[in-house]
């Protein structure tokens, strides 16, 4: 049973925005949505980095706990998806989230009603699979086409992994492998030290084991 | 999705008989379960038609295309 | 680096229209779908009828996507070289949806901004619609019949009364290659070389700079083959955000332990992901490549042995090196001190083979020919040309500007490099089936046929210059923009007064409106905007940077009333009384009916350039082979491009040229040029034997021993005609026919392509094998000399470094650089930062197709100019105020301050796809209605000053100055 996952590899996002655009194509998204987005830290200096971010999936979702009208729901593969019929836009779930997934449009597609849109790993939402009901609310269900997310699919140069958590595992820890090192950023050198350097020192005494 | 289905059918009566009388002041939510309609399984469709193992399988496969060492190798 | 983002100017002028999602197509039918995707004002509302709170029953529909309802056509993006491959979906008629195509060898599926969002083409909301005049200073629409009767009368009566001479056709590398071919036919016929395309102002200095060095003026290597490299220094190129699927192998082959270097003024988003990024000053590419070859020479870490088979001069560039650049004098110059050049020197020396990548920011000098010899030189001396994994990985710019370059519109050649010789113009009238002295008759004068014709560059000046000063009779009076935006071009505040001089200005173009906003804002009249299709409303091929060509599909039919580029030349030249000239060898076709004109079939076309195009190996790339790669993508190894097995089996991808002899010898194609390790017929190569025999009494052949794998002629030898086929008794292996056709030519212009398939049987190079060229003898510098830029910001240095001398008739006019340079040797005082421009990922050339398409536009909504902190300090600029950059010429901009320390103190950067503003004010009103970019902002290239390349006219664009002051 897959669980359904984004990984950016911020050692190779160059912000091109690919993602950016993929989503909106695919989904006709309209000016003012942005599903997903690259953030750029160092912006201009060495230690630049660049990762996209969109709705995380997660599997304890914050958003779905603050909910009012507990109109999100998470699909079998890990895919939080949500009811725009019940959705009140309320921006609660704005609040809860920690990434700033939730969108909320002003007019036309997808907002008439100002009701939250967000990413939904391309897999549509509450209507028949690949209806037109659902392209108009949701947008393109790609993974009921056997597709994964257009997003990545289309990354430039395969930064932004989505899939099966378990598989993208795998990819990753291959590049991890071959290059020596994981992302640089988020923690890494925290946790490991910079390459060619020792880890952080663990706690001397009774520290987590 | 039983229940789900259970809760419209619930709601519509609620609506239906709304027409007869007052109308509801206050919606009743069920706190922390799903109050919308139920969605298809992505492999309820053609060319799956239920069947998620091939699904499963296809998706496995095609996420392949993120790896570029896979058609590369190193 | 967003600098904006915002919300509250989402475009409202056209209705957004809903487009339908799959399942619904097929109750739409095209001519609703193109109502509702501009000319019916709220159809927006079609959207919003269906509120997402109504309650409708959740209507299950059949997949979108069922059986025969949706055809899927493969097609190449438009935007850059890289040429990714794309699945365009379409239903109806209607390009309803996009795929990765993971096949592709080159993208993988891969895709930057632009490329996801390509099917925005298929809405072209923005787009002319029609054919349009300027009356009165309003926009009028006009039929098809009527525009090219009253344009093609002007024409005439301008070719009449002023000459052929009079009127200047700027072609496109847009155009795809039968299209580009066609131009210079088209061109031709009238009787002018006065024709140009972008790739002057893009990458001349290269094709110019390399050809001469070692034969061929382009990428020697591929995208691909940099998964090969161990090193790659990349010096004016921001590869990140011009070319980011290209980052996808640079990426892995550095996770594979390659290293990478950047040069650039700026620490662009390439540089974030180097090992190293030199901060060099702009202009001083050649202090910089040469300081590090210093380091290589003191060290000796040249390749001597390479040196000694392959390359003429490299010992006196050595002296002069090692005299001349020491490291004080290179820190001096471009300002990066002797321990970063050095280890530059010592990465790419310890780590071979090791690439060298450039772009415009090496080619846009007025010594960008200079210093792409410069470049080349390094990889000479490391003897990096002909390896895989090495090589000069020149990244051209638009999609097809390589074959444009190749066979399209050059104001100085013919076809396949073949200049404009009277032997040249006979070559191609027996290619054309027509009589040379036909062609001839229809040019003013024989001098004038054999005499290289204006640049894209310099066409202001055809039209303002003096009438006394200038290389032919008439000054130009009509200007043909087809395909070419004019923000691309440097000093558009004299651009403005040369349109308001012309007595005609024709666009044609699927976005006309820069051109016609600019127009319109000095003009009341005398403008003409004709739509043309893009390359996915016509089939044809295209050369990626690699030397690759794909073909592409037609997705869908010409939207709105356009029509297709060579259906437009096709009506034109039956106007002017050409048309049974024009496509004598070409099958006629009408793809839609009677709804468009009708026009010459693609295939027919690139066979005739199959059977003339014999210089550069454009001869072995027929229609079905390239159409039987792009159906087989999947059996291309990604490294090698090589097909392992199925149908294309030994072929490497898109049979890069040089694709020698006929398609029936199955040449392979050739993915890195130059390379002896490999048998002519398996794609290898040697130097090209092109500049003589032997200089001053030494040999300019290859010595012994080194020349291509497993050949009969194992030393250096000429270029191949029929007497040397003759002497070495090869002559007798021609069939019959072949000696016929072959008698008294050479491997270029003999038409059976006996003397190529003969001399490759036997492992020779037709083009000889040579030596290349360290010194380029025939150039202003025969060795690259720094010289500092007109307009400088180090005075002290103009004394040491000083320009070239005037010329007086250079591309048929006058072209001032010491003039120009002492005029303005103090100027920094008063202009003390360096003003360069460049890319932006969302965006492509001048722009005005991308800030066209919504779903790139909201990413960028506004120009801005980058500014180091001090700078921006010392004024009291603060980050996202507008402001004003001022440049010498009396041109301002309004645009953003970007406080970044991306640029380095005393440096500014302005995006160049920007245009629509006219300093300072927003050009709306000046465009046709609904014809207008959804972002527009000031254009660079107003402010941008005089100066150009001292052998092909590129403009300066890359260095000048200015002044920014708080708005």
């Amino acid at each position: 049973m897959a669980r359904m996952k984004f990984l950016c590899d911020a050692e190779r996002c160059i912000e091109c925005n690919g993602c950016v655009t993929a989503c909106k194509q695919e989904h006709d998204i309209p000016w003012g949505v942005n599903r997903r987005r690259v953030v750029t830290i160092n912006d201009g200096v060495p230690g630049e980095r660049s990762i996209s971010v969109a709705c995380m999936h997660c599997s304890d979702a914050p958003c779905m706990a603050v909910c009012p009208v507990d109109c999100f729901y998470k699909t079998e593969e890990g895919v939080v998806l949500h009811d725009k019929d019940l959705c009140i836009g309320c921006g609660y779930c704005f609040y809860a989230c920690p990434f700033g997934a939730p969108q909320f449009p002003q007019t036309g597609a997808f907002g008439v009603r100002g009701k939250m849109d967000k990413c939904t790993f391309c897999a549509g939402g509450p209507e028949a699979n690949n209806s037109e009901e659902e392209f108009r609310k949701y947008g393109r269900n790609r993974l009921a086409e056997g597709k994964l997310p257009a997003c990545a699919e289309m990354c430039s140069t395969k930064a932004l992994l989505g899939g099966d958590g378990d598989v993208l595992a795998d990819i990753y820890r291959q590049r991890v492998t071959v290059r020596g090192r994981g992302g640089d950023v988020w923690g890494w050198a925290t946790a490991y030290g910079q390459p060619g350097q020792a880890p952080a020192q663990a706690p001397a005494k009774g520290g987590k084991s | 999705m039983i229940r789900s289905a259970w809760v419209i059918g619930v709601a519509a009566a609620a609506f239906a008989l709304a027409a007869c009388g007052e109308r509801p002041q206050v919606i009743q939510y069920k706190q922390g379960a799903y109050q919308g309609k139920p969605d298809q399984k992505p492999y309820a469709n053609a060319p799956f038609d239920g069947n998620q193992q091939k699904w499963d399988n296809d998706l496995r496969q095609r996420n392949q295309a993120q790896n570029e060492y896979k058609r590369i190798g190193s | 680096m967003l600098l904006t983002r915002k919300s509250e100017s989402a475009p409202a002028a056209t209705p957004r229209l809903k487009r339908l999602s799959g399942a619904s197509a097929p109750t739409i039918d095209r001519r609703t779908f193109l109502k509702r995707s501009g000319f019916v004002a709220g159809a927006g509302a079609f959207a919003t009828q269906l509120p997402y709170g109504a309650i409708q029953p959740a209507r299950a529909q059949k997949a979108a996507e069922g059986a025969g309802a949706t055809e899927v056509h493969r097609t190449v993006c438009t935007h850059c070289s890289v040429g990714c491959a794309i699945d365009a979906h379409v239903q109806n008629g209607v390009w309803v949806r996009q795929e990765p195509v993971f096949d592709s060898p080159i993208n993988l599926g891969a895709h930057c901004a632009k490329g996801a969002s390509i099917r925005e083409h298929g809405h072209g909301e923005y787009r002319l619609k029609s054919p349009m005049k300027l009356v009165d200073g309003k926009w009028q629409k006009l039929s098809w019949d009527q525009a090219i009767n009253e344009v093609g009368d002007k024409l005439l009566a301008l070719r009449k009364d002023a000459g052929p001479d009079s009127v200047f056709w700027i072609g496109s590398s847009k155009h795809n290659n039968e299209q580009s071919y066609l131009f210079r036919k088209f061109v031709s016929y009238f009787g002018s070389n006065n024709m140009d395309h972008q790739a002057r102002i893009c990458h001349s200095t290269t094709v110019a700079g390399v050809a001469n060095t070692w034969g061929y003026g382009a990428m020697t290597n591929s995208y691909n083959d940099m998964q090969n490299t161990k090193c790659a220094l990349y010096i004016g190129s921001n590869a990140a955000e011009a070319h980011p699927v290209s980052m996808l192998h640079m990426l892995h082959a550095k996770e594979n332990g390659a290293k990478m270097i950047v040069a650039d003024p700026r620490f662009t988003r390439t540089a974030a992901k180097a090992d190293m990024h030199c901060r060099i000053r702009s202009g001083t590419d050649i202090p910089f490549l040469f300081g590090v070859l210093h380091h290589i020479f003191k060290n000796g870490w040249e390749d001597k042995q390479y040196i000694h088979d392959r390359v003429y001069g490299m010992d006196k560039v050595r002296e002069e090196v090692l005299a001349k650049w020491t490291p004080d004098k290179v820190e001096e110059a471009c300002g990066v001190p002797e321990a970063q050049v050095a280890k530059v020197a010592e990465m790419m020396a310890k780590n071979r083979p090791s690439t060298l990548v450039w772009c415009m920011g090496q080619t846009q000098h007025t010594i960008g020919n200079a210093m792409v010899r410069a470049s080349c030189i390094l990889q000479l001396a490391l003897g990096n040309i002909g390896v895989s994994g090495g090589g000069a990985n020149i990244f051209r710019g638009h999609d097809n500007v390589q074959g444009a370059t190749d066979v399209g519109p050059n104001p100085d050649s013919l076809p396949g490099y073949y200049g404009i010789a009277a032997g040249s113009w006979k070559h191609f009238a027996a290619v054309w089936g027509v009589d040379y002295d036909w062609i001839k008759g229809r040019f003013a004068s024989q001098a004038m046929m054999e005499k290289p014709g204006m640049t894209v560059s310099r066409w202001i000046d055809g039209v303002l210059e003096k009438n006394e000063l200038i290389d032919q009779d008439s000054n130009l009076r009509g200007i043909v923009f087809w395909g070419h935006a004019p923000n691309s071009q440097s000093r558009g505040k004299e651009m403005v007064e040369a349109m308001k001089k012309l007595d005609l200005l024709v666009v044609v173009d699927p976005y006309p409106s820069a051109t016609a906003a600019m127009a319109a804002m000095v003009r009341k009249d005398g403008v003409y905007l004709l739509p043309a299709a893009t390359q996915f409303e016509t089939s044809g091929s295209c050369t990626a940077s690699n030397r690759s060509i794909q073909w592409r599909e037609r997705v869908i039919s010409p939207l709105f009333e356009a029509q297709t580029d060579h259906a437009i030349m096709y009506a034109f030249a039956k106007k002017f009384g050409y048309g049974a000239e024009f496509v004598k060898n070409y099958k006629i076709v009408k793809p839609d009916g009677d709804r468009k004109f009708e026009e010459p079939e693609m295939e027919s076309v690139l066979r005739e350039i199959n059977r003339g195009v014999w210089t550069i190996g454009y001869t072995g790339q027929s229609p079905e082979r390239l159409k039987l790669h792009m159906k087989h993508m999947n059996t291309f190894d990604v490294k090698s491009l090589r097909a392992k097995g199925g149908p294309c089996d030994g072929d490497y991808f898109g049979l890069p040229w040089p694709c020698y002899g006929t398609p029936e010898i199955k040449h392979p194609g050739s993915p890195n040029l130059y390379m002896t390790s490999r048998h002519m017929m398996d794609g290898g190569g040697c130097f090209r034997a092109n500049f003589g025999v032997e200089r001053g009494g030494e040999t300019l052949l290859a010595e012994d021993g080194s020349h291509p794998a497993g050949g009969d002629l194992t030393s250096g030898y000429p270029e191949f005609d029929h007497v040397l086929m003759k002497k070495l008794g090869w002559w007798d292996e021609l069939t019959e026919a072949e000696k016929k056709a072959a008698e008294g030519k050479n491997w270029k212009t003999d038409l059976s392509g006996g003397i190529q398939r003969v001399s490759m049987k036997h492992g020779a190079h037709p083009f000889g094998n040579a030596k290349a060229r360290a010194i380029v003898w025939n150039f202003p510098d025969g060795i690259p000399q720094h010289r500092e830029p007109i307009y400088s910001p180090r005075p002290d240095l103009i004394a040491k470094y000083p320009t070239h001398d005037d010329k007086k008739a250079f591309w048929r006019l006058p072209t001032l650089f010491k003039t120009m340079q002492e005029k303005n040797k103090d100027i920094s005082k008063e202009y003390p930062i360096v003003l360069t421009s460049g890319r932006l990922v969302e965006y492509e050339g001048g722009g005005e197709e991308t800030r066209s398409n919504p779903w790139l536009a909201e990413l960028q909504q506004e120009n801005f100019v980058e500014i180091n902190p001090k700078d921006a300090n010392d004024r009291g600029i603060r980050d996202g105020e507008y402001v004003w950059v001022k440049t010498p010429t009396g041109a301002q901009l309004k645009v953003k301050a970007l406080v970044t320390e991306r640029v380095g103190a005393g440096t500014s950067f302005i995006p160049f796809h920007f245009s629509g503003w006219w300093q300072g004010k927003d050009m709306l009103e000046y465009y046709p209605e609904g014809a207008h970019p959804v972002v527009r902002g000031e254009a660079v290239n107003t402010a941008t000053t005089y100066g150009y390349d001292a052998v092909t006219m590129m403009q300066e664009t890359k260095t000048t100055l200015c002044q920014v002051a708080k708005a």
